[in-house]
């Protein structure tokens, strides 16, 4: 068997083995780690500001609520399903838990409890459509990519809908000062989205490398049927993944409603491909059973260095396209040859 | 089979057919001029540019694969037509950029082909970045207009019918050809039922799958140029998303993400399909809010009937074989 691997590879590509130092850097694990310190390390000189206190605050606030949308993903990728509704989730649950909170005529304007029943609304909104997702994905067997594909349009439309319903402005504003906090607030320089995040991020790394479900999830990812037969409730596990994400993508929209202190329709609406692009770059596989909630932290670390430098360095929105494309093919290639190394043995 | 079950399942093979008819009906009831030869002539050319495009994506879903750079492929070469072929003739700068679109497409099918294993999704997600930040650079962001000759094209009819029908019914004529009259049509659905039985059979995997790109290319590129005649100017959202109604559009009209099912006739009543809709909702005067939420709503019915459907085939055939 692994004769003919080594004898068909070798036929198809007749090229020189790797040096062994790059071939250990390809296969590694945390590669996407290594390129951001180098890129930084390149950038640096070029553009110093780029490690100053303010800039590196900046970077922090764009990566958190990124990350925590990202974090959600990961566990939809790895049983090979795809979320593309999260964008829309984050508008959604944004224009609805302002609508509970705004002081201008929001539902509990003024109460003491518009806060937390606004944190629980969009949770709640999250977790709702999560479960529609992976019902439809589940029970009613429908593809994944058209389930959420329509949910991305539907929902979008739902959210510019229900702002039309409640103000006359194209957003939600006057929300309370003790929920815009948790978005923008920080205490001894740290932002509190940190402890978000961070909450978030070691719940999911948890979940999937120390419970029965993450490998339940894996498992289905690697083989779906296997999984079945071996007695994996695999609906079950599924329908779940999407609720997480569904739940993660409120999360993130809580911290992008506080970070611009209004609900808005439009929120995350240009950042979906940027999500799949920077769980994918750190090295889960659209075609499932692989993926690390580490892995997802240095995409999107990837992703926003990269941002951030280009814009420091004066560049032109086709070049944040165009890089951003590049980044992904390059990832892309690595994946390939990173499969051609372990098939050559 | 009971009758009754055979009824069901006439119903669920023909569930495109029947979304459209109910469609028709319910906005013929609502507005008295939804159903006139005007209307729906006006219906098919506003379709045309985005039934073209699925057409091209019919092939790359046949093979199990994905075109995420329909929409950059569509800005690139009506920028590069109206910025450097401005001065051309229209029968010479069209096949240019016909050629671009096919080149365009061309770049696609080489990555999906040399990094086999990996899905086209990330491949053309990131052809699409790369093609829009280069058109983008083209444009410098600003409005790009296209010259007359082209502009007047988009008015002409030959026969009474627009010339986005024609150009439509070609694109048209000739994938039907291709994919029911041809070896290679054949192997297409071979690749997309399942491509390693397909290469064993003796077909060579990589040759297919590089073309259905380069077709895809080569459709979207079309469909930029019926697009670009109707509407004259390109703002730098032109053709931004435009992969989601493309997709839809196939989706709609019964073609499987999963390969191998599916072909050209279901995805053009996919496109007017989506395209009735959106008109009829402006002859009733709906909300026009109302009008995403109504066409997705009808893009997730026609895919639910349409997984209904496998399921209860599959069903049957697992009986099947369990009374032999």
């Amino acid at each position: 068997m692994a004769d003919r691997a080594v004898s068909e590879s070798g036929r198809a590509r007749p090229r020189a083995a790797m040096a062994p130092w790059l071939e250990r850097l390809v296969l590694s694990e945390y590669l996407v780690f290594y390129l951001t310190a180098v890129y930084f390390l390149i950038v640096w000189p070029i553009v110093p500001q780029i490690a100053s206190l303010s800039s590196l605050y900046n970077m922090a606030t764009d990566l958190l609520p990124l990350l925590v949308v990202a974090i959600g993903q990961t566990f939809v990728l790895i049983v090979a399903g795809i979320d593309l509704s999260v964008t829309s989730i984050i508008a959604l649950a944004s224009v609805v838990g302002a609508s509970v909170m705004t002081a201008d005529g929001g539902y509990l304007a003024g109460s003491p409890f518009a806060v937390p029943a606004g944190i629980v609304t969009f949770l709640a909104v999250g977790g709702l459509v999560g479960w529609f997702n992976g019902w439809c994905c589940t029970r009613l067997g429908m593809p994944p990519i058209i389930v959420t594909l329509v949910g991305l349009m539907f929902l979008s439309g739902v959210a510019i809908w229900y702002t039309t319903g409640h103000t006359e402005t194209s957003s939600i504003a006057g929300l309370p000062r003790s929920f815009v906090v948790i978005g923008q607030g920080r205490a001894h320089g740290v932002p509190h989205a940190l402890w978000v995040a961070l909450a978030v991020g070691i719940a999911a790394h948890l979940l999937l490398r120390h419970t029965v479900f993450g490998r339940w999830l894996f498992a289905i990812g690697i083989n779906r049927k296997a999984a079945e037969v071996s007695g994996v409730p695999v609906d079950k596990a599924i329908l779940w993944a999407f609720v997480i994400s569904g739940v993660c993508a409120a999360i993130s929209s809580i911290l992008y409603t506080g970070r611009l202190e209004t609900g808005t329709p439009v929120m995350g609406e240009r950042i979906l491909l940027d999500i799949i692009a920077a769980v994918v770059i750190g090295g889960t596989s659209l075609s499932g059973g692989k993926g690390k909630i580490v892995w997802t932290l240095g995409g999107v670390l990837f992703l926003v260095v990269i941002d951030t430098s280009l814009k420091l360095l004066g560049m032109s929105l086709f070049v944040v396209f165009a890089v951003k494309g590049a980044v992904i093919l390059f990832a892309a290639i690595i994946d390939a040859m990173r499969q051609r190394i372990v098939q050559r043995g | 089979m009971t009758g009754g079950r055979r009824v069901a399942l006439m119903a669920l093979k023909n569930a495109p057919a029947i979304a459209f008819a109910v469609v028709l009906v319910v906005f013929a009831l609502l507005s008295d001029r939804f159903l006139t030869v005007a209307n729906f002539t006006n219906i098919v050319t506003q379709a045309s540019h985005v039934a073209i495009m699925a057409i091209g994506m019919t092939f790359v879903l046949l093979t199990a694969g994905i075109d995420l750079s329909v929409g950059a492929v569509m800005y690139v070469c009506v920028a590069v037509l109206a910025l450097l072929f401005g001065d051309l003739p229209v029968l010479v700068a069209f096949p240019l950029v016909a050629l671009l679109g096919l080149a365009l497409g061309a770049v696609n099918g080489f990555f999906v082909v040399q990094l086999r294993g990996l899905h086209p999704f990330i491949i053309t997600l990131a052809t699409l970045f790369i093609l829009r930040g280069i058109a983008l650079w083209m444009t410098d962001t600003r409005m790009v207009f296209v010259a007359e000759p082209i502009m007047s094209l988009g008015r002409t009819s030959y026969l009474g019918v627009p010339w986005a029908i024609w150009m439509f019914a070609g694109v048209f004529l000739s994938a039907w050809i291709v994919l029911r009259q041809t070896p290679f049509g054949r192997q297409i659905y071979a690749v997309g039922q399942d491509p390693a039985a397909a290469a064993k059979a003796g077909i060579d995997v990589p040759r297919v799958l590089f073309a259905v790109y380069c077709i895809c290319g080569l459709c979207a590129a079309l469909g930029g140029l019926v697009s670009i005649a109707q509407v004259a100017a390109a703002s730098s959202t032109f053709g931004f998303q435009k992969e989601f109604p493309v997709i839809a559009a196939a989706v709609l009209g019964g073609t499987s993400l999963f390969g191998g099912r599916g072909g050209v006739v279901g995805t053009i009543f996919g496109a007017i399909l989506i395209q009735t809709v959106e008109n009829g909702l402006v002859m009733t005067n709906a909300n026009p809010y109302l009008y995403p939420l109504v066409t997705s709503a009808i893009i997730f019915f026609a895919v639910l009937v349409d997984s209904q459907r496998s399921r209860i085939l599959d069903a049957m055939n697992r009986r099947k074989i369990r009374v032999e």
